[in-house]
């Protein structure tokens, strides 16, 4: 039992860090309708920021994640401003392209500016665990599931309850109409790619301490984060965070009571055919074909 | 008058049909060896040029799938990487000769293709595109934990193809290569000009409209699969044979990606397009911009070009660059029509 709730707690910590990316994929594919593979090297750059403003200049953790945050929204507001609005036209394959370009880029600009050597990211909080029903979880396990949750029920919020949440929403669900309604679409798409981003920083800033900061940080989160899309459904804005916490929970579980060798594969089997049986995903409606 | 005319109208005759200019096109690629020996530039450029036959073959596959029929997968570097493994296992440890590991390669890989093309059937769009990531994934993490077959992560080496007794060199690997794509240039020129061809633009124009007309949406969509899958394998066990090695990091998301960015900067539907998109893809970083001097030397900017023109590509020419060329084709062919005009 103690084994089992060990696990849960592990897989909530990565099912957040899965479910923030995730949340920025759906933001951008509603908002813009781009498919988002530069969400984790958008976030690899921005914690490569959080690193260097932590370890180059030795700022506290906490203002060199701030500075991250700011890093990651002039990125998004700057690949906002200088190609998303100018591809009103181009197919959506073809936008997919371009974030397929943002990916060489972000790779490309993090060596240059940071160097090829792998850097450390420390734990908010270094050291200390807490007994939990016989399951012991560190201090900065619970503070990050904590905040990945908390930071969801405020993202939620936003959506529902504010001026700029409509804004999203209507937006997501017709572009067009939403601008003859004279919704600001162009600030709500810059306002989607600033959040975005620094979802993916915060995941990013989350997950550097298990492993060392290079530029292959994200590739695992990335394509975890797009296969919690498709699991929870593009329609909602939940769906994908729910997929996210499954990926999490089914993965540990999978791989501890299977198999460690086969238990990443099965995962991704199930979910494949779970996608063949409910192709609209857990939570999406049934799209209906109009001739 | 007559007479002075026959001989260029034969060889304009000539060089209309499509086989010859394949055929042309195969012989100025497959002279670069030559070429660069007797310029007494750097060899190394044939590994590059090599690469971009390779990635050309793969995407030609995709393109089959993405322009003709409209089906997106992120699926090809799975089948890549699979079809270099077998490669790999059949000519190196099984010691068998290489035609037999062509066979093979194209048999296992294709199978899984169709299998597939049948989830295809209940999927499409996006959804489709990260299932078939699903299945890349799945792949890639069987090469790693594989290691029986696959050697794990340290990965499995190869050397370059004896073909019926002959030991191939590089250069020689080189021209195999060239030969095998403007054989599968031209096998795809056949396909997609012929009823499949047809068949499958009526299916991306309209999937009702098309079964309306009689086409059978399960056997082409299973066919366009299949076809793709096994150009992938292909080009995955020519790559462990000419590139010497094969890793699971090799065959991640970003490989799928960038053979997408290959047919779409390339122009979807276009056969040298595709080839031209391989080459801005895969080459342009390697053999251009690392060579530029002072800008060249600095870490990843190569990288930066490369992310950049492409973008730039897509939001000025988002039908590819084969649109391109035929603008330029036809800027070139009003410019000279001004000229005679002026003459008279």
């Amino acid at each position: 039992m103690s084994t089992l709730l060990q696990l849960l707690l592990r897989s909530l910590e990565t099912g957040g860090i899965y479910a923030l990316a995730a949340l920025g994929i759906i933001i951008i594919y509603r908002t813009s309708n781009i498919t988002h593979f530069a969400q984790g090297s958008m976030g690899m750059f921005n914690t490569f920021v959080v690193t260097v403003l932590f370890a180059t200049f030795g700022l506290p953790l906490w203002l060199a994640t701030l500075g991250g945050m700011l890093s990651a929204i002039i990125s998004g507001f700057l690949i906002d401003f200088a190609i998303i609005r100018r591809t009103q036209k181009v197919s959506p394959v073809a936008k997919q392209i371009i974030t397929l370009g943002l990916i060489m880029i972000f790779t490309g600009v993090a060596p240059m500016l940071f160097g090829v050597d792998p850097l450390r990211l420390p734990k908010f909080f270094e050291a200390g665990s807490v007994e939990f029903f016989g399951a012991s979880i560190s201090y900065n396990g619970i503070f990050n599931i904590i905040l990945g949750v908390a930071l969801m029920l405020l993202l939620f919020y936003i959506l529902q309850k504010t001026k700029i949440g409509l804004a999203i929403r209507t937006t997501a669900s017709n572009e067009s109409t939403a601008r003859l309604m004279g919704v600001p679409t162009r600030k709500v798409t810059m306002f989607s790619w600033a959040l975005a981003a620094m979802l993916g920083c915060l995941a990013g800033v989350m997950i550097a301490p298990v492993t060392s900061v290079t530029i292959n940080l994200m590739d695992s989160v990335q394509v975890n984060a797009l296969i919690a899309c498709v699991l929870g459904g593009f329609q909602t804005f939940y769906g994908p965070i729910l997929g996210a916490y499954l990926i999490g929970i089914g993965k540990n579980i999978l791989v501890y009571y299977v198999s460690s060798v086969w238990g990443e594969q099965l995962l991704y089997l199930i979910i494949l055919l779970f996608i063949v049986f409910r192709p609209q995903g857990l939570v999406g409606r049934k799209i209906v074909k109009k001739v | 008058m007559d007479k002075k005319l026959r001989g260029p109208v034969i060889i304009n005759r000539i060089y209309q049909n499509s086989y010859v200019r394949y055929l042309l096109f195969g012989l100025v690629l497959g002279m670069l060896p030559a070429f660069l020996s007797v310029t007494g530039m750097n060899s190394s450029y044939i590994v590059n040029i090599g690469g971009v036959v390779i990635y050309s073959i793969v995407a030609l596959g995709l393109n089959l799938l993405l322009g003709y029929s409209g089906l997106i997968s992120l699926g090809t570097a799975g089948f890549m990487g699979l079809g270099s493994y077998i490669a790999g296992y059949v000519t190196a440890t099984l010691e068998l000769p290489f035609a037999a590991c062509i066979l093979l390669v194209i048999l296992i890989p294709t199978l899984i293709g169709v299998l597939v093309g049948l989830v295809s059937l209940r999927i499409s769009g996006l959804y489709l595109a990260i299932a078939t990531l699903c299945v890349s994934e799945i792949l890639r993490k069987t090469f790693e934990e594989f290691d029986m077959f696959t050697g794990g992560f340290s990965g499995l080496k190869a050397k370059y193809p004896v073909i019926f007794g002959i030991g191939l060199s590089r250069e020689q690997t080189y021209v195999f290569l060239v030969v095998i794509l403007v054989l599968v240039m031209m096998l795809t020129h056949n396909l997609v000009s012929g009823q499949m061809g047809r068949a499958l633009h009526a299916m991306r124009g309209s999937e009702v409209a098309a079964q309306a007309m009689g086409v059978n949406i399960l056997k082409y969509r299973l066919i366009a699969f299949a076809l793709a899958t096994a150009y992938a394998a292909l080009g995955g066990a020519l790559y462990i044979h000419f590139i010497k090695y094969s890793y699971p990091a090799v065959w991640t998301l970003s490989m799928s990606l960038n053979i997408l960015a290959v047919v779409v900067v390339g122009g979807l539907r276009s056969i040298y397009g595709t080839v031209l998109g391989a080459l801005v893809v895969f080459a342009v970083p390697d053999l251009i911009l690392k060579r530029i001097p002072v800008i060249g030397s600095i870490n990843g900017i190569s990288y930066i070009f490369n992310g950049i023109l492409i973008i730039l590509i897509i939001m000025l020419y988002p039908q590819g660059l084969a649109k391109l060329v035929n603008d330029i084709k036809a800027l070139v062919v009003r410019l000279l029509r001004k000229g005679d005009v002026k003459r008279d």
